[in-house]
C-alpha cells in the first residue's frame, strides 16, 4: 500500500508543479481546508469551528473544516504534515497530536517541531480529577492518600490509548508515584457511563464532558489542574489549591501549517486568529465551554513553539514507560 | 398527568413550522443516506453538524435525528433490491430481503420493512416519554461482565442465523473476529496485524468490508458466466408492490416481538442496536414452525429485523436524554451539536431543557410518519430500478459504493481494501461460506474482547464474575441453551443442504 | 491478503477432474504467496516506489528462512521475522500439501476452503506473532488474536476434514472478466479521486467497470455513465456537502 500511496503522492506532485505556484501576497485567493484530527462535535472540533468561522470573515474566504480521525489524531497530522506548504491547508493541533504523540507513538511520521509552522494558540479545556460519586476520600488531600493506600484495589478509567483522559491521568499518576490498573474505553462517553455507574473508581477529564454531571450529583470532582478557578465549575478547587500544585494539565489546541508556510502567510493566519480571540461573541461561546483563552502574551507562533518544546519535554518522560 | 403535559408541550414544540421542516429534511436525507450504499449515518451527521451552527438548537436537534432513524428505514432498501446492507443494522435484512427480490417480491419486502419500522418507533417513542427514566438503569446495570456475555451470546445468534453448515458459519464468525482485531490495541494502543499501513492504525472500517463482501463480491459474482439467465427471471417475476393480506397477518407477530427486542436491547450503550436486529432473526427463526424457510425469503426474516433495529434506533436517544450521555457515535455527534449551541447535556437536560427533550420526542413520533408517508410510495420506484439492465446497473453500483467507502475517511486506501474484500467475498461465495456471519463477528469482535479484558482488569483477573453476576450469568445461560439447540440438530442428522446450496 | 492469495489454490478446473497433484501445488504456491508476494511488492523499489527491501534481499532473506528455519529453531538462535513466518505459515502448507497427495477428497469445494481459512489463520499467528501475550491478569495486545487464531485453523481443519469424509460440492467456475475489471474500476477510483477529482474518476471508472460484463453496449453506457457523473457531481458534493476533489488539481491551481 505504501508505495500505491507514494505513488499516487508522486502524481499529485507532478500535477501541483504544472501549477503556478500560489503567490503570498494576495494570500487568500480560494477556500481554505482546515483538517481537524478529531470527531466532529469533539472539544477540539467544536473550539476549531467557533474560531475559524470569525477567521473566515476577516480573510475573505471560507474555513472547510475536515475532521480525518484515527489513531489518536496523528493519521489527520501525518496527512497535514505531507500536504503542500501554500497556506490553504491547515491543522487544528492539539496537546494529543503535536506533543503526547512523540513518546506515544514511536513510529511517528512527523514530528511536531520538525515538520510544522505554528502559527497560533486557540484555546484550551482544563483537566478535572473525577471520581464515583461514592468513593471515600472527600477531598483532593484525602483522595491522594487513598489511592497511594490503595494502589492496588482502585482502577482508573480513561478514554482510549492517547486520549487526553488517558495521558492526564498518567501524569497523575506519576506524580503520585502509583500505578493503578487502567481501564480503557472506547472515548469519553462509554468512560464516563462507566464513572456514573461506580463500575470505576475516578479518571482525568475534560471539563467539557463533566461539568453536567457534576452540578447533577453523578459524579465529583476534587480538583481542576488550571492555576485559576473555571467561571463554569466555581467551587471546584485548583489542584495548587488543594495541595497538588504540581498537577498541571491543559488540553490546549493550536492552528499549524506545513513546513515551509511562507512567513507572510503566517502572519495573516496569526492576526486573524487573534483577531477572533478578541471578538466578544467568540469570546464568550469559549467560555462557556469552560476553554481557557490564552492571554496576549502567548499568541504569537514563537510563544506556540515554545509551548510545543516545553510540552515534549513534559510528556516524555511520564509516557515513555507506558508505551 | 405530568407526562401529558410534558408531551403536549413537546408537540407544541414540534409543530412549530420551522421544527416541521427540519424534521421533513432530517427524514428526507436520512431516507438518501440510508439508501446510498456506504454513506453512513456518522458521516453524514458528522458533515451536516456545521449546518446547525446557524439553526436553533431544537431544529438543529430535530433534523440530526431524523437522519439518524430516516437512515434505518433507507438502510434496508440496498438490502433488499441489491444485497448491500448499508449499515450493520441492516445486514439481516438482506439474508431474507434479498431472496424476496429474488422471487420478484421486492415489493412486499420493501413495504413491510417500513410498515415494521414505524410501528416499531411509534411504540418505542412512546416507551421513551414514558419509561425514559427507570430504563435508564439498566444502561448503568450494564458493567463490562454483562457486555461481554450479551456480546458471547450475539455471537451464538449468528451461528443460528446461518442457513448452511454450521463449522463453516462458526468458522466465518472466528474469522471476522481476527479481521475485528486489526489495529490499535485498546488497552496497550500497540498496531496488531497492520502491517505499517496508516489506513490500517484504526482497524478495518465496517463499510469497507461490507461493501467488499457483499456489495462488490454480489456484482462479481453476477457478472459470471450465465449469471444473466436468472436476473432475466427475475425482472420477469415481479409481481405486486404491496404485502398481500397473508403477508400482513404472517409478519404482524414478527413485528411485535421486534418492536420488543428492539426497545430493550436498543437502550444498552454500544451494540444495542445490532444485537437487536439479528437477535429478532434468530428469535423469528427458532419459533418458526419451518426454520427452513428461513434465508430463503420468508417475510418475517424482514419484519422483524427492520423493527428491531427501528426500535432500538428510537430507545437508543434515552441513555442521552436521562444521562446526558451518548450511547453511540452518532449520539456522540448530537452531543456536539448542542454542545456547539452551549447546551451541555446531562442528568438534568430533562429539566433544564423540557423544549429541548420534548420537542425532540414529539418530532420523533411526527418523523416516523412522515418517513413511512415518504416510503411507502417509494416503494414502486425502487421496484422499477430493478427492470433497469443489469449492464447498467452494476457499473453504477459500482461508483456509488465506492464514492460511499471514500466518503467515510477519505481515504483512497478504503477504497482498495473494499475491492479485495469484494475478491475475498467472490472466493467465499465460490466455496459455500455465508458473509452475513462474518460481518457480525467483526462488529461484535471488538466490543467481546475490550469487555472481556475490562471485565478482567477490574476483576483482577477473576474470570468467576462472568458467573457470579446475576444479570451476566442469566446472558451466558441463554447463550449455551442456544448453542446446544443449534448445534444438537445438525450432530444428529448430517445435512443434506450442501447440494441444494450451491445457488444461495 | 491472504484470502485472495488463496484464487491461485482454488482456481484449479473442474471438480470432476480434479487431481491431487495441481491441488497440492496450489496448497505449495498458497504457502510461499506471502514471499512472492513481498518480492513482487518489492520490485517497486527498483523503480524507486516504495519503501521496503530490494528484491535481490527479500528473496535471498526468505530463502535462507525457509531453508534454515528449522534448524535455527534446533540451534535455539533469535528467529527473525522471516524464519516465523517459514515456521509459523509455510512449513504447516507444506505438510498439509504433501498430505494431499495421499488423500481421497470427497469434496474439494470444503477441503480447499478449510485449508484457505487455516491458510489465514496460520498467517494471523505469524502477524500477531510479536505481540505481547498475557502479563499477570491482563490479556495482553496478542492474547486475543492468538486465541482466534488457534481456533480458526483448528474450524479450517475440521472443514477440510470434512471434504474428505464426506461427499459433496466440487470448485465452482471462476470467470475472470468480471473480476477483472471491475477491480480494475475500484483501483482506479481510488488512485484517481484525490488527484483528478469526482468528475473525470466517477465517469472513467464507469466505463472501465462496464468493459466486465459481455453484455455491455457502448453508447448507451457511456449515455448513462455521463448522467451518473453529473448526477454524482450534485449529488454528493452540494446535496450531502462531502468534501470531494470535483475537477482534476491542476485545472483548480
Amino acid at each position: 500500500m505504501t508505495s500505491i500511496r507514494s505513488l499516487a503522492g508522486a502524481c499529485l506532485a507532478a500535477l501541483c508543479a504544472l501549477a503556478a505556484p500560489a503567490s503570498a501576497q494576495n494570500y487568500p485567493t480560494r477556500s481554505i481546508t482546515m483538517i481537524v484530527p478529531f470527531a466532529a462535535g469533539g472539544p477540539t472540533d467544536v473550539i476549531s469551528r467557533i474560531v475559524t468561522a470569525h477567521m473566515a470573515q476577516t480573510l475573505g474566504q471560507s474555513i472547510i473544516i475536515e475532521n480525518v480521525v484515527g489513531a489518536g489524531g496523528t493519521t489527520a497530522t501525518t496527512r497535514a504534515a505531507r500536504a503542500v506548504n501554500d497556506g490553504y491547508t491547515l491543522i487544528t493541533g492539539h496537546m494529543g497530536t503535536h506533543a503526547a504523540s512523540v513518546p506515544l507513538y514511536p513510529k511517528l511520521a512527523y514530528h511536531p517541531e520538525k515538520d510544522f509552522e505554528p502559527i497560533a494558540l486557540l484555546a484550551g479545556t482544563p483537566i478535572l480529577i473525577l471520581a464515583r460519586k461514592d468513593f471515600p476520600p472527600k477531598d483532593l488531600k484525602e483522595f491522594v492518600a487513598y489511592v497511594k493506600a490503595n494502589a492496588e484495589k482502585v482502577n482508573a478509567a480513561h478514554a482510549g490509548v492517547g486520549s487526553v483522559s488517558h495521558v492526564s491521568c498518567e501524569l497523575l499518576n506519576s506524580i503520585l508515584g502509583i500505578k493503578p490498573v487502567g481501564v480503557p474505553f472506547n472515548g469519553t462517553g462509554p468512560a464516563m457511563n462507566a464513572l456514573v455507574a461506580g463500575q470505576v473508581d475516578y479518571m482525568c477529564d475534560q471539563i467539557v464532558n463533566a461539568v453536567p454531571q457534576i452540578n447533577a450529583g453523578t459524579i465529583k470532582a476534587y480538583a481542576i489542574a488550571t492555576p485559576e478557578r473555571n467561571p463554569s465549575l466555581p467551587n471546584v478547587p485548583t489542584t495548587t489549591e488543594a495541595g497538588l500544585p504540581a498537577f498541571q494539565a491543559q488540553a490546549w489546541n493550536a492552528i499549524f501549517a506545513p513546513k515551509g508556510t511562507s512567513p507572510a502567510i503566517i502572519a495573516t493566519l496569526n492576526a486573524a486568529t487573534v483577531k477572533a480571540l478578541d471578538d466578544e461573541a467568540v469570546r464568550k461561546r469559549l467560555l462557556e465551554l469552560g476553554s481557557v483563552i490564552p492571554p496576549v502574551s502567548a499568541r504569537t507562533p514563537e510563544a506556540l513553539a515554545t509551548l510545543v518544546k516545553s510540552e515534549i519535554a513534559k510528556w516524555t518522560p511520564v509516557l515513555k514507560p507506558a508505551s | 398527568m405530568d407526562l401529558f403535559a410534558n408531551l403536549a408541550h413537546g408537540f407544541g414544540v414540534a409543530f412549530s413550522p420551522i421544527n416541521l421542516l427540519m424534521c421533513l429534511i432530517g427524514a428526507l436525507v436520512g431516507t438518501l443516506v440510508g439508501v446510498l450504499p456506504g454513506i453512513g449515518t456518522i458521516a453524514t451527521v458528522a458533515m451536516l453538524l456545521p449546518i446547525t451552527f446557524g439553526l436553533p438548537p431544537v431544529g438543529a436537534l430535530i433534523m440530526l435525528a431524523g437522519i439518524y432513524y430516516g437512515a434505518q428505514y433507507g438502510g434496508s432498501t440496498t438490502s433488499i433490491l441489491v444485497n448491500i446492507p448499508g449499515e450493520a443494522t441492516s445486514v439481516v435484512t438482506a439474508l431474507d430481503g434479498h431472496q424476496m427480490a429474488k422471487q420478484g417480491r421486492a415489493g412486499p419486502a420493501l413495504a413491510i420493512a417500513a410498515i415494521g419500522s414505524f410501528f416499531a418507533g411509534c411504540v418505542a417513542t412512546v416507551l421513551i416519554a414514558v419509561l425514559g427514566a427507570p430504563l435508564t438503569k439498566l444502561a448503568l446495570a450494564f458493567g463490562p461482565a454483562e457486555y461481554f456475555s450479551l456480546m458471547v451470546l450475539g455471537l451464538i445468534f449468528a451461528v443460528v442465523l446461518a442457513k448452511g453448515s454450521v463449522l463453516k458459519a462458526i468458522a466465518m464468525i472466528v474469522l471476522g473476529l481476527l479481521l475485528s482485531m486489526v489495529g490499535s490495541d485498546i488497552e496497550t494502543g500497540a498496531s496488531r496485524m497492520a502491517f505499517n499501513i496508516p489506513e490500517l492504525a484504526d482497524g478495518l472500517g465496517f463499510a469497507t468490508v461490507a461493501m467488499g463482501v457483499f456489495g462488490f463480491a454480489e456484482i462479481i459474482r453476477n457478472l459470471d458466466f450465465g449469471a444473466e439467465m436468472n436476473r432475466n427471471l427475475v425482472q420477469q417475476k415481479i409481481t405486486g408492490l404491496m404485502p398481500t393480506r397473508k403477508d400482513l397477518i404472517d409478519s404482524a407477530p414478527a413485528i411485535g416481538r421486534g418492536t420488543v427486542l428492539g426497545s430493550i436491547l436498543g437502550i444498552l450503550p454500544g451494540g444495542g442496536a445490532v444485537i437487536a436486529s439479528f437477535a429478532a432473526y434468530t428469535l423469528e427463526k427458532k419459533i418458526a414452525k419451518n426454520p427452513s424457510r428461513f434465508g430463503r425469503g420468508a417475510i418475517e426474516g424482514v419484519a422483524a429485523p427492520e423493527s428491531a433495529n427501528n426500535a432500538a434506533a428510537q430507545t437508543s436517544f434515552i441513555p442521552l436524554l436521562t444521562l446526558g450521555i451518548p450511547p453511540n457515535a452518532v449520539m456522540a455527534l448530537m452531543v456536539g451539536a448542542m454542545t456547539i449551541h452551549g447546551i451541555v447535556p446531562g442528568p438534568q437536560v430533562m429539566q433544564k431543557q423540557p423544549d429541548l427533550v420534548w420537542g425532540m420526542i414529539a418530532s420523533m413520533w411526527i418523523g416516523n410518519l412522515m418517513l413511512i408517508i415518504i416510503n411507502l410510495p417509494l416503494v414502486g420506484i425502487w421496484v422499477r430500478l430493478l427492470r433497469v439492465p443489469y449492464r447498467l446497473m452494476f457499473p453504477s453500483i459500482v461508483i456509488f459504493c465506492a464514492i460511499g467507502i471514500y466518503s467515510v475517511n477519505n481515504a483512497p486506501v478504503d477504497v482498495i481494501l473494499a475491492g479485495v474484500f469484494g475478491l475475498v467475498g467472490y472466493w467465499l461465495i465460490k466455496h459455500d461460506f455465508e458473509p452475513a456471519p462474518l460481518l457480525l463477528g467483526m462488529v461484535l469482535g471488538p466490543l467481546m474482547e475490550e469487555n472481556l479484558r475490562r471485565a478482567l482488569l477490574i476483576s483482577r483477573g477473576d474470570w468467576s464474575v462472568f458467573v457470579t453476576r446475576p444479570l451476566s450469568a442469566v446472558l451466558l445461560a441463554i447463550a449455551a441453551g442456544l448453542l446446544v439447540l443449534a448445534v444438537l440438530p445438525s450432530l444428529r442428522a448430517k445435512r443434506d443442504e450442501v447440494f441444494t446450496e450451491s445457488e444461495s | 491478503m491472504a484470502d485472495t492469495m488463496g484464487h491461485t489454490a482454488s482456481t484449479t478446473p473442474d471438480a470432476s477432474t480434479t487431481r491431487n497433484t495441481s491441488v497440492a501445488l496450489g496448497i505449495v504456491v498458497l504457502a510461499v504467496a506471502p514471499q512472492i508476494f513481498e518480492l513482487v511488492w518489492s520490485l517497486g523499489t527498483v523503480v524507486g516506489l516504495g519503501a521496503g527491501r530490494t528484491p535481490l534481499s527479500a528473496l535471498a532473506a526468505h530463502a535462507m528462512a525457509l531453508l534454515l528455519a528449522f534448524p535455527s529453531i534446533v540451534a535455539k538462535t533469535a528467529l527473525s521475522p522471516d524464519s516465523l513466518l517459514a515456521l509459523i505459515y509455510s512449513y504447516p502448507l507444506f505438510a498439509i500439501a504433501i498430505l494431499t497427495l495421499f488423500v481421497k477428497i470427497r469434496a474439494p469445494q470444503d477441503y480447499i476452503g478449510g485449508i484457505v481459512l487455516m491458510a489465514v489463520a496460520l498467517f494471523a499467528l505469524w502477524a500477531s506473532s510479536d505481540l505481547q501475550g498475557m502479563h499477570g491478569f491482563s490479556f495482553g495486545a496478542g492474547t486475543a488474536p492468538r486465541m482466534f487464531g488457534v481456533l480458526l485453523v483448528a474450524l479450517g481443519a475440521g472443514i477440510a476434514l470434512t471434504g474428505l469424509l464426506t461427499d459433496g460440492a466440487g470448485l465452482s467456475h471462476y470467470s475472470w472478466r468480471g473480476p477483472l475489471f471491475v477491480a480494475a474500476a475500484i483501483v482506479f477510483f481510488a488512485l484517481a479521486i484525490r488527484p483528478l477529482g469526482l468528475i473525470v474518476t466517477a465517469f472513467s471508472s464507469f466505463l472501465i467497470a462496464a468493459v466486465g460484463s459481455y453484455e455491455t453496449k457502448w453508447i448507451e453506457t457511456i449515455i448513462v455513465g455521463a448522467c451518473l457523473t453529473l448526477g454524482c457531481a450534485i449529488l454528493f458534493p452540494y446535496i450531502l456537502g462531502l468534501p470531494m476533489p470535483m475537477f482534476p488539481r491542476f485545472l483548480i491551481q
